[in-house]
């Protein structure tokens, strides 16, 4: 579509600069359980967010009603919007970097070209395979779910840039019964790429994290030193990504405010997001107002280096956008706690006895991303000489984000990414409170 | 809005195949919403969304296609798309749609899209001066406001052809209470399926104290202690933890597959004798209910557990097949974008004979959950977390001091047995409930009951 008319139209009724961000993407999940295909869906979408600035205030909107008659009624949308607004923060639109780094491996013409015959294939081995791993598998489903983006950012101030990007999460999930009991688990493969998807370590993991969780029980109360496993980790640090935020620093909600420079984590700990991973559907040479992306540190050594920011919390702060403008508000891309040198066998040996966590649930309502306070159902195994030895459920891990940060006292090798993109390898921490029997 | 023309022919086209249920959903939806910081209003956004979502079946399997290109071409294409998973010959005849049937329960006085922005500005301007005003404690607040209106029309093989309108509001407050020593929020979002006309119900400022009051009383509240005791959960938002804990596990989606600690549990006593349970999607204005569900069937009212025995899981068509049950017309989805399944509508326990008093009276050691946070459960194993956003420990039968980050953990199999003493206040409270179909509105709700004995996670050292 040529959205010069809609800048042109949005001019005359007084607005000082327009921005489209336009986006079409495709789908398909496919889902086999006990042998049967269970869920194929398709899509096919596009929609389309505007934003205008109208005397000096922000307008928003968006659409998936895409079409050239509407643009007068458009701008009259964006107008009231932006009338009604009464926040005095800055608000830009963005006249474009120099230069943007153009990302390879994030689109891959092998996954678009693999018949749905083929991945639906992969879909039911896995699902077979998993299913007659073990016995007690009384559950097994697998899934594959692909999506592919075309995203289009234009600007009234002249700026233009497109990105493709697709992406593939291959994953089986099984629920293991045995005479008193049930324990549900999951594993998966990330990638854009088909010969990535090598299902003989995800089936070994899926199926042992399911049995050997059969009988678990909660220990007694008391404090642990524990290892939060990588994807685990990854979670927990998605909880408490707002505070890394600098809008939530600026509006007072999150602790971080006024610690730029100071320590607050573990020296060994670096906290980094990188927008040109390989294979991620989140790397990106640009954000979403247009903002060239890098890499950074966001935490470096112990030390908070920066916030996350855009433009308006860039411009009320006078620094630069870090390239976090995403969605309206501020997103890291790939964001992890870089690994360090010790792979998980050396850190249960090191620890000796403690606990394994391997599932913290209620993530989205446990937790408070202000405070940096946690109280998490729990789930893993007890630590025995260094070795795994009894499964354990239904104990509460208890901690604040921020002191657990600077508690750590080793740092995994074995980094793994949540499907969205946030990493960590495994951390252990001494003495937790831990609450079970 | 698609003419019944073009319905009948992608449906008559998709059952060109060995199909036997073919189903459309158009959606047209236009959605506002507004948000406060600062006192100064932030953002005022519209959102409109156009699509159509068809499944195409056979027996339980299903395929299903959405798109927003929604001309007859397309739309022909992405079915004929679908269909491959179904190759043969016909297997059934030529479906002819019937009379177009509206949904009429649920009226709405002021349709909230012809309302004035600056109208909707005022009620959050409102809301935000009476939660600051609360307390000096109060160092921020967020306001925020959303509106829907969704045009629906459903037509399917299985004579189906009904248009439906809903209509929601709500607003949420979300105070923070700060000092130099802590942080704390605490929130409240009253909804229902009317249009603006909500607020002149409501008590628009009572609605903000509360959510300045909540986080006021935690910024003083100790650490809750770590230990199994009785929990008395308050009524209204309380209900979340049967919506989690049981209501999930009631769905269809899980007990079709079997994966449910609910499976072919039906006629059997899985709740202590006080339990009822209801799920009705009728409730005139409720958040969760509708005319239809999103199958295009009447909403209904349905007893789910009758004096602790578990009398009907939540059945939507494809499930029914699975499982050899009838709907009991509890599909819902977000939007087009999400094939439907069973969920949710206004859930909650029914009222039993104790008053609040009386409950808190005969408990002499245990936590007092007054508001409930979020919580989520895990349908297969039945094991589920809640937060507690007000909490009070509850000493020699009295309501003592105020207590934080406190969780309760447990099984829904167990909790519901262990429930031994139900209330006579039933109250519901409004939720957005998150599962395979997207997120959707849907009530929670109960008495004030207690639970015998439940893990409490807390942060302090037990020192009863």
């Amino acid at each position: 579509m040529n959205f010069k008319p809609l800048f042109e139209i949005a001019k005359k009724t007084g607005f000082e600069a327009v921005q489209v961000k336009y986006s079409d993407s495709k789908s398909i999940d496919l889902e086999v359980f006990k042998g049967e295909l269970d869920k194929h869906e398709i899509s096919d979408s596009q929609s389309l967010t505007i934003e205008g600035i109208y005397e000096g205030k922000m307008g928003k909107m968006s659409t998936e009603n895409i079409d050239e008659s509407q643009f007068e009624k458009w701008v009259e949308k964006l107008k009231e919007s932006a009338q009604a607004v009464e926040s005095k923060d800055p608000v830009v639109i963005y006249e474009g970097d120099s230069s943007y780094k153009e990302i390879d491996g994030v689109y891959s013409e092998a996954l678009e070209t693999l018949s749905v015959e083929a991945k639906k294939k992969i879909v039911f081995e896995l699902e077979e395979r998993v299913r007659n791993a073990d016995e007690r598998i009384d559950i097994s489903e697998a899934f594959y779910s692909e999506s592919s983006k075309h995203v289009r950012l234009e600007n009234s101030k002249g700026l233009t840039l497109e990105k493709r990007v697709n992406h593939a999460v291959l994953g089986a999930h099984v629920v293991a019964k045995s005479e008193d009991d049930s324990r549900s688990a999951f594993d998966y493969i990330q990638s854009n790429q088909p010969q990535d998807f090598d299902t003989e370590q995800l089936i070994e993991k899926v199926v042992k994290r399911g049995t050997s969780m059969l009988g678990a029980a909660p220990v007694e109360s008391g404090k642990y030193d524990v290892i939060i496993e990588n994807r685990t980790s990854a979670s927990l640090l998605g909880a408490f990504l707002s505070m890394f935020k600098a809008e939530n620093v600026q509006k007072g909600l999150s602790k971080l405010k006024g610690k730029l420079d100071e320590p607050i984590a573990e020296t060994t700990l670096s906290l980094v997001e990188d927008p040109f991973m390989e294979k991620s559907p989140k790397s990106t040479g640009f954000d979403g107002e247009g903002v060239a992306t890098y890499k950074k540190s966001i935490i470096d050594k112990g030390i908070l280096k920066t916030y996350m920011h855009n433009l308006k919390t860039a411009k009320k702060e006078g620094v630069q956008s870090t390239g976090n403008g995403f969605g309206g508000g501020i997103s890291p891309t790939n964001l992890f706690i870089e690994p360090g040198n010790k792979n998980l066998e050396e850190m249960l040996e090191d620890m000796g006895n403690g606990l394994f966590i391997t599932s913290l649930q209620g993530l989205h309502s446990g937790t408070s991303a202000i405070s940096g306070d946690f109280s998490l159902q729990a789930s893993g195994y007890t630590v025995e000489n260094g070795k795994l030895q009894k499964p354990v459920s239904l104990i509460t891990l208890s901690s604040n984000y921020l002191e657990l940060l600077k508690s750590i006292d080793t740092i995994g090798s074995d980094l793994k990414f949540t499907f969205s993109y946030l990493g960590s390898p495994s951390l252990r921490i001494n003495k937790m409170s831990v609450s079970g029997k | 809005m698609l003419e019944k023309r073009i319905l009948e022919r992608i449906i008559n086209e998709a059952l060109e195949s060995t199909a036997d249920f073919a189903e459309v959903f158009a959606e047209s939806t236009m959605q506002n919403t507004l948000s406060m910081q600062d006192s100064a209003l932030q953002n005022a956004k519209t959102n409109e969304l156009k699509g159509v979502g068809i499944r195409i079946a056979k027996g339980h399997k299903s395929v299903y296609g959405h798109t927003n290109k929604t001309d007859e071409a397309s739309l022909i294409s992405l079915t004929n798309d679908l269909k491959t998973a179904f190759p043969g010959d016909r297997v059934r005849e030529t479906v002819t749609l019937g009379e177009l049937r509206h949904g009429k329960n649920h009226s709405v006085k002021i349709y909230p899209d012809t309302v004035d922005v600056s109208k909707k500005v005022s009620l959050l301007k409102r809301s935000d001066k009476s939660a600051r005003l609360y307390s000096k404690d109060i160092k921020q607040v967020n306001v925020s406001y959303m509106d829907t209106v969704q045009h629906v029309t459903i037509a399917s093989s299985e004579d189906i052809y009904v248009k439906d309108t809903r209509v929601r509001t709500r607003l949420g407050i979300n105070s923070v209470a700060s000092n130099d020593k802590d942080m704390q929020h605490g929130f409240n979002g009253p909804g229902g399926s009317y249009g603006f006309e909500f607020y002149d119900k409501i008590d628009v400022e009572e609605e903000a104290r509360e959510a300045s009051r909540i986080a006021v009383t935690m910024l003083y509240a100790d650490e809750c202690p770590s230990k199994t005791m009785p929990v008395v959960i308050d009524n209204g938002f309380g209900g979340v933890i049967f919506h989690e804990a049981c209501g999930h596990s009631l769905e269809a989606t899980s007990v079709a597959k079997n994966a449910s600690v609910f499976s072919g549990k039906k006629g059997e006593k899985i709740g202590s004798d006080l339990v009822t349970a209801i799920d009705d999607g009728t409730i005139p204005n409720a958040w969760g209910s509708a005319n239809y569900d999103d199958e295009g069937l009447s909403q209904k009212r349905r007893v789910l557990i009758d004096k602790g025995i578990l009398n009907s899981y939540m059945v939507d068509q494809l499930n029914g097949k699975r499982m050899g049950e009838v709907s009991t017309h509890s599909s819902r989805r977000q939007s087009y974008r999400f094939a439907p399944t069973s969920r949710m509508s206004n859930t909650y326990i029914d009222n039993g004979e104790s008053t609040f008093d009386e409950i808190i009276e005969n408990t002499e050691y245990g936590l007092y959950a007054r508001k409930m946070g979020g919580g989520s459960v895990n349908p297969s194993t039945g094991d589920f977390n809640f937060s507690v956003m007000e909490g009070y420990m509850i000493r020699n039968g009295k309501i003592a001091e105020p207590v934080k980050g406190a969780t309760l953990v447990g099984t829904g199999k167990d909790a519901l047995k262990k429930i031994d003493m139900v209330g006579n206040n039933l109250l519901r409270a409004q939720g957005m409930c998150g599962s395979v179909s997207g997120s959707i509105a849907a009530d929670v709700g109960q008495p004030t009951i207690r639970i015998a004995s439940i893990t409490v996670g807390g942060r302090k050292e037990d020192a009863s």
